[in-house]
């Protein structure tokens, strides 16, 4: 669901249709809206499972303070992804409990 | 608030966990932060770090506006390590 008119906000002007891959699966969104703006829209409501209870957690602040909409974002993990834009491409992935590292590109490096 | 009800969601605590430890003397939210770890989470204790002084004031019978929070040290919102090092790559400047 998106709010497409906001009674104080006004019409929503979006960037242009990009594709993200979320579980291995393409989901459509506009570019530079938070990932999580995307993936609600997309029906997904679970974000990750926290470390304990491994319960499902999914936005629950909405402003980057919570941490409860962390997911693993092109390797990266707990990336907020409510205040995170989403780019053409990016690989997001459900994230139990901390996550783990897949590939050190976030220093613009990998590893040998 | 139920006492079941999780008070700090990073690190899953609930508020039954926060009076039990108040229970053994904690008087600040400090103690209370490194006896059950509530605040030391991901979010570092943004969500829970009221409630908890509400908790604890209302545990300890004295007034919200002497209970102190706890020492914040930067950096207060999460960053990439890249950041504080300095490092600028392509990726940073797209």
């Amino acid at each position: 669901m998106r709010i497409e008119d906001h009674p104080i906000l006004g019409k929503a002007e979006w960037g242009r249709k990009i594709t993200l891959i979320v579980d291995g699966e393409p989901i459509e969104a506009f570019e530079g809206e938070p990932i999580a703006a995307a993936l609600i829209a997309a029906g997904h409501r679970v974000f990750h499972y926290t470390t304990k209870r491994n319960e499902p957690r999914g936005v629950f602040c909405a402003l980057g303070r919570c941490t409860d909409c962390v997911m693993t974002v092109d390797g990266q993990i707990n990336v907020r992804t409510c205040v995170t834009p989403a780019r053409d491409g990016m690989v997001v992935k459900t994230q139990i409990g901390l996550g783990q590292w897949e590939d050190l590109q976030v220093c613009g490096e990998k590893e040998e | 608030m139920k006492d079941d009800e999780l008070i700090c969601r990073c690190e899953e605590i609930t508020q039954a966990e926060i009076k039990e430890a108040i229970k053994f003397g904690l008087k600040t939210m400090t103690e209370v932060k490194r006896f059950t770890r509530a605040g030391m989470g991901l979010c570092q204790g943004m969500t829970c770090g009221r409630l908890v002084m509400g908790i604890l004031a209302r545990e300890t019978n004295q007034p919200l506006s002497e209970v102190k929070p706890c020492t914040s040290r930067p950096p207060v919102r999460p960053v990439p390590v890249s950041v504080l090092a300095n490092r600028v790559t392509d990726d940073d400047q797209n």
